[in-house]
């Protein structure tokens, strides 16, 4: 997997993408053996199954998989909300109950999918502050947080501070949840399915706030079925069906992986369906089309 | 996690008209009632039992039917042993057993069991929707005073239907904010009570939603309340039901007597 | 025949300071696959819920579909029957405690004999390949499914127009096409569809676009000429299907001079120029 460790500073600059959110360590995760099984009635399902996988500090990973291969599982088991039946996870090398463990799961970010279902608060502010709150910083920390946060995903809070979540529209609201997450300074960043039910303009927003962070050096996982989005955002891909890792490597032009996508009913992106239908090696492609895909990614 | 659980099977029991099984499990309950001796509550045991073996419903299913009870039965087993008036054998303080108190709490604990099995007969033999047809039609007398049987009866179905989603939903609520650091576990019951604030209020926000584009959904496909509305499954009572009516009311009278 | 025929249309939603729908004219004929796409809030909802009868405008120098007056109190409610819509959020439409219980919803409602209510619930079952989850509760099943037994309840009453408000919005891929798959076949069966999208590939699917924009229609023609409008699209926050997108950065760079729309039309015409 790509990616350096980054203990970067601010990504600086106008517009919302990384704008004033510094940061932070990134944190490498591992899962060894993961496992994990639910009860459906009278069935036991497995969701996971011996799930080994390495994510590097400040890599940006595409998580793939049909619908109910257990990515969600996944994400979940990362930061804790479940416990594996077997197997472990680790982070910075360090495995649950170990010394700094629960300090650095709690710098876990995961935004769930429709995260507008978490909005409770009557301001804006007070939403995004939640998480400070109970992480239990100083009100001049979460204040700054929470400032920053909301300047991150583009809504400042001079201008949506004092605003009701629900006055907002489903993409800012969208947006509001992330700043939920991102105001706890997390090293990296879970989500599951963000573009799912946006509309185009507000995925492309969501996409360039994704694009600053990754730049900040705040790892991603991004687990979704929107491929032409985490083509372009990530640098690698890990495949899971029925709770078996399936495939895993890097992603981007020419590195291979179709088959594995294809042979588990997954759509490729665009450009790469393109290139395939054209029959051609992507050592062959002119320089032009080349030049158009990494325009498009 | 089941409230109004439906085991389909083949069986006599499951043949019957709801209305006729309605009537039949209430009729068994008010006779529970009337008559406090071990030899009625005998008559009424064997009948639910008998009515559970012809269902043919696995005995796991009951079992955890009355397992919500289990406290309630034990709670009212001891307190009816140690509290009831009547010769003791033993005492200590203000407890005392006699073996009227043990009588007691038998026949409460006895009667409680057979009551649960009754209804879980009733429930676990009839889909939800039949038998909120069957109380719609059972009710129709209060038409008359204005009561909207039909519409409460589909309302009380929907909202049954909903129910395994809204538990969905109430867990990946609980998620997302335990993800952002909130405890549903810590602290005393003050606390605990706050921390739901963060569930409720979407919870509240999204079934708010869920009702007005419910509405608009089921008016474009023609919904109209206090229209006339056929049915997919209508209610068809049969001579058997009449059967088990008088043998019902037969085991009532029996019951009343001895 | 015109079984829409709008001129003049306004709405305005309780409270609001503007019209959610100005001055819009809309003809649909018999048999037309119609899209209606703009940013939202644009009134593509408004428009699609008006059509359905579900709500009635606030004026309009003629409101009639498929022979019923929208305006007129009588006339919006008698729409129902002949206008079916979908909605985008699958669970929010599922009534019936099963899937055969919904598909019965809309057939009881119309106080049909029981006999024909099971055979219709029957021949949906059947067309739309539900039959093996014919009593599976909602929340077991994925959500193509949902909104596949929910078109199925809608169609399930006989239609002569259906209107689509954004249908595949919450869905995954499979589930997409699975919708679409329906809705194609549908269409193919001559039954008269306005297909509210913002998904640009969706849009291919028909044969005309209007677009809106603040309520008003500023387009209203065939895809291709929709999107060869840069400008306009911009204007609305409209993207391109991504086979236009990749054409217009290839025609950019000199290697196509005509914009294809279709991932088909694309490798035919970089195929035509190679050599």
């Amino acid at each position: 997997m790509s990616g350096d460790a980054a203990n970067g500073h601010a990504a600086g600059g106008g517009g919302p993408a990384g704008e004033g959110l510094e940061g932070q360590h990134a944190l490498g995760v591992r899962c060894e053996g993961l496992s994990f099984w639910y009860d459906e009635g009278a069935t036991r399902i497995a969701a996971l199954r011996g799930v080994d996988l390495t994510l590097a500090p400040g890599a940006s990973v595409a998580l793939l998989g049909p619908t109910g291969s257990g990515k969600s599982t996944l994400l979940q088991l990362l930061r804790g909300l479940l416990a594996p039946d077997e197997g472990r996870v680790l982070i910075d090398g360090l495995a649950a109950g170990e010394d700094g463990y629960e300090e650095r799961e709690r710098r876990i970010g995961l935004v769930f999918q429709m995260p507008e279902m978490q909005l409770f608060a009557a301001t804006c502010r007070d939403d995004v502050a939640f998480g400070p709150r109970q992480l239990g910083w100083s009100a001049a920390e979460v204040d700054d947080a929470v400032t920053s946060a909301l300047a991150a995903v583009g809504l400042p809070a001079d201008r949506f501070g004092a605003r009701h979540p629900y006055s907002l529209s489903g993409g800012e609201q969208r947006r509001l949840a992330l700043a939920g997450v991102l105001a706890m300074r997390p090293g990296l960043l879970l989500l599951d399915e963000p573009f799912v039910s946006l509309d185009p303009a507000s995925r492309r927003d969501l996409e360039a706030i994704l694009r600053g962070l990754r730049a900040t050096g705040m790892g991603l996982v991004l687990a979704t079925h929107d491929v032409d989005r985490a083509y372009g955002l990530c640098d690698a891909r890990v495949v899971l069906d029925e709770g078996v890792v399936v495939d895993a490597g890097p992603w981007r032009f020419g590195a291979g992986g179709e088959d594995a996508l294809l042979s588990h009913r997954l759509k490729l992106p665009f450009v790469v369906e393109l290139w395939r239908r054209l029959g051609r090696a992507a050592a062959e492609a002119p320089p032009e089309l080349a030049a158009a895909a990494e325009a498009l990614a | 996690m089941a409230i109004a659980q439906y085991y389909p099977r083949a069986s006599p029991i499951h043949r019957l008209d709801p209305r006729c099984k309605v009537v039949a499990v209430a009729a068994l309950v008010v006779g529970l009632f009337l008559r406090s001796s071990f030899a009625a509550l005998a008559v009424y045991g064997l009948v639910a039992v008998a009515g559970l073996l012809l269902s043919g419903v696995p005995l796991g299913w009951v079992a955890r039917g009355l397992r919500p009870v289990v406290w309630l039965l034990v709670l009212t087993f001891v307190v009816q042993l140690l509290f009831a008036p009547g010769p003791a054998f033993y005492t200590l303080g203000p407890l005392h057993l006699s073996l009227r108190g043990l009588a007691i709490a038998g026949y409460l604990s006895l009667r409680l069991v057979v009551l649960v099995v009754a209804s879980l007969l009733l429930t676990l033999t009839t889909p939800p929707i039949a038998l909120t047809d069957a109380l719609a039609w059972l009710s129709r007398p209060l038409r008359r005073l204005r009561v909207p049987t039909e519409e409460l009866a589909l309302m009380v179905t929907i909202a049954l239907r909903f129910i395994p989603t809204l538990m969905q939903e109430i867990d990946t609520i609980m998620k997302a904010q335990r993800a952002r650091g909130a405890s549903f576990t810590r602290g005393g019951p003050l606390r605990r009570a706050r921390a739901l604030v963060p569930v409720l209020v979407p919870l509240f926000i999204l079934s708010f939603r869920r009702a007005d584009e419910l509405a608009l959904a089921m008016e474009a496909r023609c919904y109209l309340p206090g229209a006339p509305r056929t049915r997919l499954h209508p209610l068809h009572a049969h001579r058997r039901d009449a059967v088990v009516l008088v043998l019902v009311a037969a085991l009532v009278v029996l019951a009343e007597l001895i | 025949m015109s079984l829409i025929e709008i001129r003049g249309l306004r709405y305005r939603y309780a409270g609001a300071d503007d019209d959610a729908l100005h001055d819009l004219d809309l003809t649909v004929s018999e048999g037309e696959f119609v899209a209606v796409v703009g940013a939202n809030g644009s009134g593509k909802s408004t428009l699609a819920r008006l059509l359905g009868g579900l709500a009635r405008p606030a004026g309009a120098a003629r409101a009639a579909v498929c022979g019923h007056d929208l305006c007129d109190h009588e006339g919006h409610f008698a729409v129902r029957r002949d206008v079916g819509v979908l909605f985008q959020n699958p669970d929010n439409q599922l009534v019936g405690s099963t899937v055969e219980e919904d598909l019965a919803f809309g057939l009881e409602n119309l106080a049909l004999p029981s006999p024909e209510i099971a055979r219709r619930v029957d021949e949906m079952l059947a067309l739309y390949g539900l039959e093996a989850l014919r009593t599976r509760e909602p929340h077991l099943l994925s959500g193509g499914q949902r909104q596949r037994t929910a078109l199925a309840g809608v169609l399930a009453v006989p239609r002569r127009v259906l209107v689509l408000d954004e249908p595949t919005a919450m869905l995954d891929p499979a589930g997409r096409d699975e919708v679409l798959a329906a809705v194609r076949r549908e269409a193919d069966h001559g039954l008269t569809v306005v297909f509210v999208t913002q998904e640009m590939d969706e849009v291919l699917m028909a044969d005309r676009v209007v677009a809106l924009a603040s309520g008003r229609a500023v387009f209203d023609g065939a895809p291709a000429a929709l999107f060869a409008e840069r400008a306009l699209l911009l204007s609305l926050s409209l993207g391109l299907p991504p086979a236009a997108e990749v054409g217009l950065a290839l025609m950019e760079r000199g290697v196509l001079a005509e914009l294809t729309l279709t991932l088909d039309d694309l490798v035919a015409a970089l195929q035509a120029g190679r050599p």
